[in-house]
């Protein structure tokens, strides 16, 4: 703005992180509600609010930085420190889900039977849907790489398709996740290994649906031309997380689909 | 008439005699007189329509930028008007509303069950 002698970037007074601290307890008290006296009201507002704030807070920060021209170099420079901490954060939560699963998975108990698979469990067959869904992310990785340089490049039809593309193939994903889950021979109830397969594979569908949902926001914001060719950030940003997810799947691959089936 | 199979998709266009298609090597003479080729008019490309054609929704972030930055002193997160006031009070009133129902639910779950 014309009236500040530095390139930072000074906030607006907003409501946005009251608003996102009450959801989330509401969430939380809500979720002990719904587990004790089976009634969802609370944790349902809670995930409204949440989704309210979401949208509104990351809406003001599109129009601080294309409409208002805030993020200048070194903001940007603050807000790629900030999304390269985020992911790292995340990286050691998938850490901790691969550390169970090795865990129980290096040295199975005789309770299972001393072999891991456990006794009784059928895992999926690696070369399967699972190999299909490898396939799929590894597609997607390429795609928007592609979409990337069409934005560099000016090019904003092919900008467009292969992003597009590139969302499509995440919930392609999702729907064969989902088709697996649904004809899967076990359940999370059984044992260790439905436990740590189901809650490491879900929490990463969580976050393909997640991402598929940062780069359709992408999508919507180039085809508006909020992106230009020197200066695209959020879409970098949905790119990297993009690239983290499909590095998880790779991990999540070798490990409990292939290494322990 | 002459033909050749065109560089990437290998389909089959007219040519100049010199260029033809001879698998066997064999130069065709040059006719006397080869026909005027008429092609059909190739596709517009859209870089040379002219600057009126647009791809899904012309430009409005420049609208929007000036939008943005009138300075009235309004926060951005109201400074759309109407429709984010909307929003935002709908927004507190669940905050509020829901801190307080929040609150309420807690003190009742507290309560200790007798049996």
């Amino acid at each position: 703005m014309a009236h500040q002698a530095h390139a930072y970037h000074m906030v607006d007074p907003s409501p946005w992180p009251l608003t996102g601290a009450v959801a989330a307890l509401l969430m939380t008290s809500g979720l002990a509600i719904w587990f004790h006296f089976h009634s969802t009201t609370l944790m349902g507002l809670g995930m409204a609010l949440l989704l309210l704030t979401m949208y509104q807070w990351w809406r003001d920060i599109i129009r601080e930085g294309t409409f208002q021209g805030h993020h200048t170099p070194p903001v940007q420079k603050g807000l790629r420190y900030g999304m390269i901490l985020f992911i790292t954060s995340e990286v050691f939560f998938f850490l901790g889900f691969f550390w169970a699963f090795y865990h129980s998975s290096l040295a199975p108990t005789p309770e299972l039977g001393g072999c891991w698979p456990p006794t009784g469990i059928t895992p999926l067959d690696p070369f399967e849907v699972p190999l299909l869904n490898t396939a799929v992310l590894l597609a997607s990785g390429v795609t928007v790489t592609w979409a990337h340089h069409s934005i560099m490049e000016g090019e904003r039809k092919q900008a467009i398709q292969s992003l597009a593309l590139t969302i499509l193939l995440g919930f392609y994903f999702t729907f064969l996740q989902a088709m697996e889950y649904y004809e899967a021979p076990f359940t999370i109830a059984d044992g260790v290994y439905g436990a740590t397969f189901f809650v490491a594979t879900g929490f990463h569908g969580l976050h393909v649906i997640i991402g598929s949902t940062f780069l359709a926001i992408c999508l919507l914001r180039q085809i508006q031309y909020h992106f230009t060719s020197e200066h695209h950030f959020g879409f970098e940003a949905a790119a990297w997380y993009w690239h983290f997810v499909d590095v998880v799947w790779l991990f999540l691959y070798i490990s409990i689909y292939w290494w322990g089936s | 008439m002459y033909y050749k199979f065109s560089g990437f998709t290998q389909k089959l266009t007219g040519s100049a005699p010199t260029a033809a298609y001879s698998p066997q090597g064999l130069r065709p003479g040059v006719p006397a007189e080869s026909p005027a080729m008429i092609f059909a008019t190739p596709t517009k490309v859209v870089s040379e329509a002219g600057s009126m054609v647009e791809y899904l929704g012309a430009n409005r972030v420049p609208d929007l930028q000036r939008l943005f930055q009138t300075s009235d002193g309004i926060p951005i997160h109201l400074k759309r008007g109407v429709p984010d006031r909307l929003l935002y009070r709908t927004t507190m009133a669940l905050t509020v509303g829901g801190a307080l129902y929040c609150l309420v639910a807690l003190y009742f779950a507290a309560q200790p069950r007798n049996k």
